[in-house]
């Protein structure tokens, strides 16, 4: 017996489909179910409408995750653009060695985050750290500095170490779409006076622009919702100065054992990034249209 | 001035310039640990710090692999790796197969969902799988890092994979069918050694995914036994007493597989990464 062609492609596609619903939706399900239940691991759960909602507004730690979320994340998207525009370029313009280029520019990528967060700790590090060994010996500072000491300095320790990791990525979506640019475009501009400035102006950047903003919204979510690089750097101290949001749904898992107030929060994050990843996903579809 | 900033951009040698710049910074870290690895423990202590070991050796490395739990997390890293790998390419590729050539009413929304689930955070998942494993007993168990590794890669793969059947020319799928192969003969005989450096691809990004990933076994388990090295390192880190030589030696070989594959496979990778358009 021969089944039709649509008929087959259920076949092959619904088990993969299963899958997804049995690990995505049916925990997205429990998460948002919980997150609307006095669910504390003490009292016995009961209903609790938004309460942990409340909870977690009038949270004065919640605004200061969120602070420090909205901080962090803006250090480290701006730190990789401004990087990975410098790289994208260079690579584009080179011919010979480009390949081992391009590999040894991907390296930060192979290293697990939570191992960057460590190797960046060692390179901050005030007695034995090449960073603060470096600029003693260039006299730029007299005595070394323990940044993870200090709140606001921590915060740029732990923006170096994660944007770290997030550069290759960031550097290969620009660099494929300077590449798609017609080159002939830069030889008119050329032939009618035009000089590097300009063409990096008027062509590179406004015909690299989805790239570009491809690259700045996968880098903000990303950096939005992962913690390991803060995590093995200053866990979140000192005096909660790198504490953010990833931090306040852990601390409610695992040590106040909050499981309501730590699923109002996980809803909370997901809305926030749905709302920034909505450009996303209506980006990639109007490329896939076409 | 700005003619004078024209010629030094336009200059041959500029990009190279700046990229080896740019590279040392970029690769310092690596390379600092590596040169840390490579000291002993009186010198990885030394303030001022030495730039370059006195005296290279391997101590660090032997004592890490003869005297700590490194190698069997290396050993639970693979299996976590290896085993999620092979789940989510068994899973995944008749689905992504089926709607990327034998679209069907409502198979669109099959699809989105595929990437609208992209967008749910990990850490927000975090909760409900913890409460799912702690119902079940399987907090603890290597099972419970292996599902919440799925769960992580499992879309994205999916959708790299549709991306390559996407770009497998039809005819060649039909020349096959009037040859008298079946739907499954063709799959099977024709397209998926076509497409093997698209699954290379996606094997090689779900492995190293579910080797770096570090929260989830964090919160899972509790006991060495079942932990993978990303949690190794940083518990070596947290350890009162901080070895830096013998740390940077396990950050390293937490780091060697990763390396490996972008040399060995960074067009692939790349290639698989920016049509699914994610990596953490």
């Amino acid at each position: 017996m021969r089944i039709s062609n649509s008929k087959f492609g259920m076949m092959l596609s619904l088990p993969g489909a299963f899958v997804l619903f049995l690990w995505v939706i049916v925990p997205l399900g429990i998460l948002v179910v919980t997150s609307f239940l006095r669910y504390d691991n003490i009292h016995p759960v009961v209903f609790a409408g938004l309460k942990n909602y409340e909870f977690v507004f009038n949270h004065r730690i919640f605004w200061l995750s969120f602070k420090n979320t909205l901080i962090f994340c803006a250090g480290v998207t701006s730190l990789t653009l401004v990087v990975s525009l410098i790289l994208a370029h260079s690579l584009s313009r080179i011919n010979r060695f480009a390949s081992l280029f391009r590999s040894l520019s991907m390296f930060p990528w192979a290293v697990p985050m939570v191992v960057s967060g460590f190797m960046w700790a060692q390179m901050f590090n005030p007695s034995f750290g090449v960073i603060n060994d470096f600029f003693l010996r260039m006299g730029i500072i007299s005595k070394p500095i323990g940044i993870f000491g200090n709140p606001s300095l921590a915060m740029i320790g732990v923006i170096f170490a994660d944007a770290w990791t997030r550069i290759p990525f960031m550097t290969i979506i620009i660099l494929a779409g300077l590449e798609s640019i017609d080159p002939t475009l830069y030889e008119a501009a050329r032939v009618d006076g035009a000089d590097s400035l300009q063409l990096f102006s008027r062509i590179s950047l406004p015909l690299n622009k989805k790239a570009t903003m491809t690259g700045i919204i996968i880098t903000t979510i990303f950096s939005f919702r992962t913690i390991d690089t803060i995590f093995s750097m200053t866990f979140g101290g000192p005096a909660k100065g790198t504490y953010t949001f990833g931090f306040y749904i852990l601390d409610n898992i695992y040590r106040f054992f909050n499981f309501g107030v730590a699923g109002a929060m996980s809803i909370i994050l997901l809305i926030l990034l749905l709302i920034i990843g909505s450009v996303f996903i209506y980006q990639t579809l109007r490329i896939e249209k076409r | 001035m700005r003619q004078f900033i024209c010629r030094i951009l336009d200059h041959k040698a500029t990009p190279y310039v700046v990229l080896s710049v740019l590279l040392f910074i970029l690769l310092l870290p690596i390379g600092w640990t590596l040169l840390t690895s490579l000291k002993s423990l009186k010198e990885a202590f030394q303030s001022p710090p030495t730039y370059f070991p006195d005296k290279l050796t391997f101590e660090a490395y032997r004592k890490v692999l003869t005297e700590t739990p490194v190698p069997r997390y290396v050993l639970n890293s693979l299996i976590y790796a290896l085993a999620t790998a092979a789940f989510v390419l068994s899973a995944g590729t008749f689905s992504a197969y089926g709607l990327s050539k034998y679209p069907y009413r409502g198979s669109n929304t099959i699809l989105i969902s595929f990437l609208v689930t992209r967008i749910i955070p990990p850490l927000s998942l975090l909760l409900p799988f913890y409460m799912i494993f702690r119902y079940f007993g399987m907090i603890d168990t290597k099972i419970s890092v292996i599902v919440f590794a799925i769960y992580l890669s499992y879309p994205l793969s999916v959708w790299i994979l549709k991306s390559f059947f996407d770009t497998y020319p039809t005819d060649l799928m039909e020349a096959g069918l009037i040859d008298g192969c079946s739907r499954m003969g063709v799959l099977f005989r024709i397209v998926l050694p076509g497409v093997a450096t698209g699954i290379a691809a996606v094997a090689i990004i779900t492995f190293l995914w579910t080797w770096q990933e570090f929260l989830s076994p964090y919160l899972f388990l509790n006991s060495d036994l079942n932990k993978p090295i990303t949690v190794g390192v940083y518990y070596f880190v947290g350890d009162e007493l901080t070895y830096w030589n013998t740390i940077s030696a396990a950050a390293m070989l937490a780091s060697i597989p990763g390396i490996l594959f972008f040399l060995i496979a960074q067009k692939y990778i790349v290639k698989g990464l920016t049509s699914g358009g994610v990596k953490e």
